[in-house]
């Protein structure tokens, strides 16, 4: 029976050319619309991480004075300061933690061979490869003595090695970061995230870093931080030496705790830690403030997802419903047109539910085309937002759920459509109909 | 007007056509409304007056490494070299591009910071004498910085003496007027403004002090250091491109990087707002495009169900005219409906997005005139129909199925 209406469907699709496809169109600009702003949104605030979102939490360490203003909705600091961050760091425990900074360097062979270029590098610890699952294919990361040490090691990804070497295994090789020489201990695959969720303060799909050092590598050797840096007060700040004690926040910590019982005993600490560091005169505060933020929650406090997309795919839904009370009109009058040869079948004996089922399975076929336009339709507007700006490249896509949702809301929102003029024409009564002809 | 009651009495006999059709009209008020508002707020704010000549502006950044003896002496020789290449007008070391999103701002305060006293925030830029008539800006009140006032050096706690401001700065610091010749205070160190800059902005157009400004004439040399280049309008393409081998020819151990013109940061700063922008403009161009296909269908369909009608009427003795008139009252009924519903929707619609959004309150005359324009669509679309439906032979109504 099913495939005889499908088959039913497609003629009386056929049959009116001009509505069928004046239908399949309305529907593929409102999916199409629609889609176009979800993935964009989609993409922006999905879960980077998800086997592990709930267990990595961001650290923020209130440690102004009493009254200071700062651009958050908790005025607190999105960053720490490197004393904090390193005391943070070295603390010994079970579970993975790590602080974390942007730098950058000139990258060379001190050869003619390859161009030097300018790199985004990442200054962060041992633990942080593990703790965001960026897998190696080489190597390792950095043991715990070398870190302890400043040793200069480092660690790059797949690409950088091939761009260097023409080789992905490049383990034990020496690179040049601006006029230091750095033995690699590691090759990591190409980090493919498009939301650079642990480190927000510089755009937050601006793309990952593909060179990592020890974080011991600041003191060491004065690296500079080339993320944000900012102040709440006045300072001398005179030396390199003055600029590590100093009270300006530059770090990001992140912390892996992997249950509840781990979390209660790390915010007791970050209590005992603030408390005492208030006593030192560091600053004026009552009572100690701190925050742990899951990346999710992270992402949300960051304001990743911006505004306009919400207002966007809000009203590319209002949009998606005037496309579907355009094709409502127009089944109306097609399926009442139909009456009398609805009145015909009643009469041979096909009941009401078949009737219904009937018209709805042609919605849906209309729906499954519109639907299919309708990705068409997406990938011209997610190209137009390529082309808006580069940052938008990896985020203007579809995945495999929005190709299916694609379909999906098409199909669901015919059959809505269709609900309505399907059940008056299953209410034909055959006797009119068939007094007439 | 006698025949609107009748045309209503037989609007009501087909209900569900007639308010889809009103649903549409309504909902694309509200969306048009809206969006139109929001578009008219954005390209205003894309077309804030910087005060700068975007187009003939570019920037980049030299990273050097290997041995250098001195820096300074390094980069001062490389700012004449770009002065020399045809087509530029000037160039300056800068700390930070205008308008790209990335710069510096502190607080400047009426005494030493030390004394926390009263400070306002501002951005800040420094360069040497040349930054002005690189950055395209003259003195409207006092003079330029002089040559002898450049700190130069690779010293990172340098201080300036003397300091340029915009006016919208000098205007907060010194509301009565006599700022000029005054002493600010950058940290602990004293500024004397010595001039006066019209308009300028900050690298942050998105700060709500935009114009707060203050240029030091520090043309302290980096490892990593900034450039800002003018060059004439019609050649800036031109000297961007030839720009890194004359500079690699003339020190091979650096890197030029982030070479882009100002109009480009600006629009790069500025993506989020100009994508809004373009979805929310294919948005209402595509919406009104199917609603006006469906008013343009359903009469037809309308039209096409009551040939028979229509004839009948024709061949009792009505006017084209007449039959026109009846597709138009039909069509602005359920029109004006729609408008009146959609006005109230888009009302709710604005309110919603200015309480959970930063979106300003939404202007009743944007609800208006995308009123009036709904209107004009609905009857651009109803009146070809219409027209076909009036030349309907009164003939086919003596005819039988």
């Amino acid at each position: 029976m099913f495939t005889h209406y499908i088959d039913l469907a497609w003629r009386s699709l056929k049959r009116t050319p001009m509505v069928s496809i004046l239908m399949v169109c309305a529907i593929a600009i409102g999916i199409g619309i629609t889609m176009t702003s979800l993935s964009v949104y989609h993409m922006m605030s999905m879960d980077p991480i998800p086997s592990k979102s709930d267990q990595l939490f961001a650290v923020q360490l209130n440690t102004t004075d009493e009254g200071t203003d700062w651009w958050t909705e908790d005025n607190i600091a999105l960053q720490l300061t490197y004393k904090d961050a390193m005391f943070l760091h070295n603390q010994e425990s079970a579970f993975r933690k790590t602080a974390s900074m942007k730098g950058m360097a000139t990258v060379h062979m001190n050869n003619d061979e390859l161009k030097p270029y300018l790199a985004a590098t990442r200054v962060v610890g041992h633990q942080f490869f593990n703790m965001f699952e960026l897998e190696f294919i080489y190597g390792g990361p950095w043991t715990i003595e070398q870190e302890q040490l400043a040793a200069p090691v480092i660690v790059i990804d797949e690409e950088t090695s091939e761009k260097h070497f023409g080789r992905p295994n490049s383990v034990g090789e020496q690179i040049y970061l601006d006029d230091r020489s750095y033995q690699i201990v590691g090759v990591t695959k190409n980090w493919d995230i498009h939301t650079k969720y642990y480190d927000l303060n510089n755009g937050a799909f601006s793309g990952v870093e593909s060179i990592f050092l020890p974080i011991t590598l600041i003191e060491a050797q004065q690296l500079d931080n080339s993320g944000n840096t900012n102040g709440w007060k006045f300072e001398e700040i005179d030396s390199f030496e003055s600029y590590l004690q100093s009270e300006l926040v530059w770090l990001q910590f992140w912390v892996e705790l992997p249950d509840q019982r781990t979390k209660k005993d790390y915010e007791s600490f970050l209590f005992a830690y603030l408390e005492e560091q208030g006593k030192l005169d560091r600053f004026e505060r009552k009572t100690p403030e701190y925050k742990l933020r899951d990346v999710n929650e992270w992402m949300e406090y960051n304001r990743v997802v911006s505004e306009d997309n919400k207002v966007l795919v809000g009203l590319s839904f209002l949009f998606l419903a005037v496309c579907l009370a355009n094709i409502l009109g127009l089944l109306l009058g097609k399926f009442l047109k139909r009456a009398p040869e609805v009145g015909v079948r009643r009469a041979l004996g096909a009941n009401k539910r078949q009737i219904f089922l009937q018209h709805i399975i042609e919605v849906s076929m209309l729906g499954l085309l519109g639907g299919a336009l309708g990705i068409v339709v997406a990938q011209i507007g997610l190209w137009g937002v390529r082309t808006t700006n580069q940052e938008y490249n990896a985020l203007a896509s579809m995945d495999l759920s929005m190709l299916l949702a694609a379909p999906g809301i098409a199909i669901l929102a015919c059959i809505l459509a269709g609900l309505y003029p399907a059940w008056l024409v299953c209410r034909t009564q055959p006797a009119i109909y068939l007094k007439t002809q | 007007m006698s025949e609107i009651i009748p045309i209503f009495r037989a609007l009501l006999r087909s209900k569900a056509g007639a308010l889809m059709l009103l649903i549409q009209i309504a909902i694309t008020t509200a969306i048009v409304s809206n969006a139109a508002f929001i578009i008219n707020d954005r390209i205003q704010y894309l077309n804030t007056e910087t005060g700068y000549p975007e187009k003939e502006i570019f920037s980049f950044s030299i990273s050097s490494f290997g041995e250098i003896s001195d820096l300074s002496v390094m980069l001062e020789q490389t700012e004449e070299t770009i002065r020399n290449i045809p087509g530029v007008i000037n160039a300056s070391l800068v700390n930070a591009v205008p308008v790209s999103g990335s710069g510096s701002a502190s607080t400047f305060g009426s005494q030493p910071s030390s004394e926390r006293g009263e400070e306002i925030r501002a951005a800040y830029f420094t360069g040497d004498e040349h930054i002005l008539n690189t950055l395209g800006l003259s003195v409207f009140d006092g003079r330029n910085f002089e040559k002898n006032e450049v700190v130069v050096g690779t010293d990172r706690n340098a201080v300036a003496q003397v300091a340029i401001v915009s006016k919208a700065f000098i205007d907060q610091k010194f509301p009565e007027g006599n700022g000029l010749g005054q002493t600010i205070y950058f940290g602990n160190d004293p500024l004397k403004i010595v001039g006066v800059v019209e308009e300028m902005v900050g690298p942050w157009l998105k700060d709500n002090q935009a114009q707060n400004v203050v240029i030091m004439p520090i043309a302290r040399a980096d490892k990593q250091q900034k450039f800002i280049v003018r060059a004439e309008a019609d050649q800036r393409a031109a000297v961007m491109r030839q720009i890194d081998d004359i500079l690699l020819a003339e020190h091979n151990k650096r890197v030029i990087m982030f070479k882009r013109g100002m109009d480009e940061a600006k629009d790069n700063y500025n993506a989020s707002d100009i994508l809004m922008l373009r979805m929310l403009v294919v948005l209402i161009v595509v919406l009104v495009l199917v609603t006006a296909l469906g008013i343009f269908g359903m009469t037809l369909f309308n039209i096409n169900k009551r040939t028979k009608q229509i004839g009948t009427r024709r061949a009792l003795g009505a006017r084209k005219s007449a039959i026109v008139k009846y597709f138009l009252t039909e069509n602005s009924i359920i029109c004006i409906s729609g408008m009146l519903i959609g006005s109230v929707a888009a009302v709710f619609l604005g309110n919603s997005l200015m309480t959970r959004f930063s979106i300003p309150a939404l202007d009743i005359n944007y609800i208006l005139t995308t009123a009036v324009f709904v209107l004009v669509i609905s009857l651009v679309s109803v009146i070809f129909p219409a027209i076909r439906a009036a030349n309907i032979a009164p003939s086919i109504a003596t005819r039988s199925i």
